[in-house]
């Protein structure tokens, strides 16, 4: 399956670049999809654990079940105000 | 409960939100809150913040803060205003105003309001140095 994935903030700064893609074994799940982009833009790797995660519009945990097609976001913690 | 949300580079025009506001005889609270960008961001003297938004998110978030907020307390209405893009030092860069019958759910449903923003809403920040367009990571 194919998902995207969109980095937000300054983690476009790390990745140079707004998404990408990412072809993933059925059944793959959010956290394993985020180890995979960590392994194709290391700099995320530090990260790691600050990393906030969406599916669509909406966080998920690291073991929900991605389908084909589906938008991940990767982001740093929010910030408004 | 009636809610309002916008996500808008320009700046907040208080004086047009305030003459819109719509507030039934059975409200006795109406409070404003301006976040008001500071000229120091840790240990740097700053021009602005750079506002970035997943702008998708950021208002599905607000709507689910909006409908705990509406679980929670008595309110008639809630309405926000948040910049996005480059807000000067000393301008409004969020804009809420609560309508309630009293000041006590007013003043913490604004509260639950600003930070649950501030743990779920996509917006992020950088600060700039410089009046120019450079900016340095915030975090």
């Amino acid at each position: 399956m194919t998902v995207t994935v969109q980095f937000w903030s300054y983690f476009k700064d790390h990745t140079q670049c707004a998404t990408t893609s990412l072809e993933l074994p059925d059944g793959t799940t959010l956290g394993e999809a985020h180890t995979a982009v960590i392994d194709q833009f290391p700099a995320l790797g530090n990260m790691r654990h600050s990393t906030l995660k969406a599916v669509g519009v909406d966080y998920q945990p690291d073991d929900f079940p991605l389908n084909d097609g589906d938008e991940i976001s990767l982001f740093p913690p929010v910030q408004g105000g | 409960m009636k809610t309002q949300l916008t996500l808008t580079p320009d700046p907040i025009d208080e004086l047009a939100l305030i003459t819109e506001r719509e507030m039934s005889d059975g409200m006795g609270a109406a409070l404003v809150f301006h976040g008001v960008v500071r000229a120091q961001e840790g240990e740097a003297t700053i021009a602005a913040i750079d506002y970035e938004a997943f702008d998708e998110m950021a208002c599905h978030q607000f709507e689910l803060i909006f409908e705990d907020i509406d679980r929670q307390w008595q309110i008639e209405s809630i309405r926000v205003v948040h910049r996005i893009g480059v807000v000067p030092v000393n301008e409004t860069s969020l804009w809420i105003e609560i309508i309630a019958p009293h000041r006590a759910e007013a003043f913490e449903a604004c509260q639950f309001l600003i930070n649950a923003m501030k743990e779920r809403v996509p917006i992020w920040k950088r600060p700039k140095i410089e009046a120019s367009s450079n900016s340095s990571q915030s975090n």
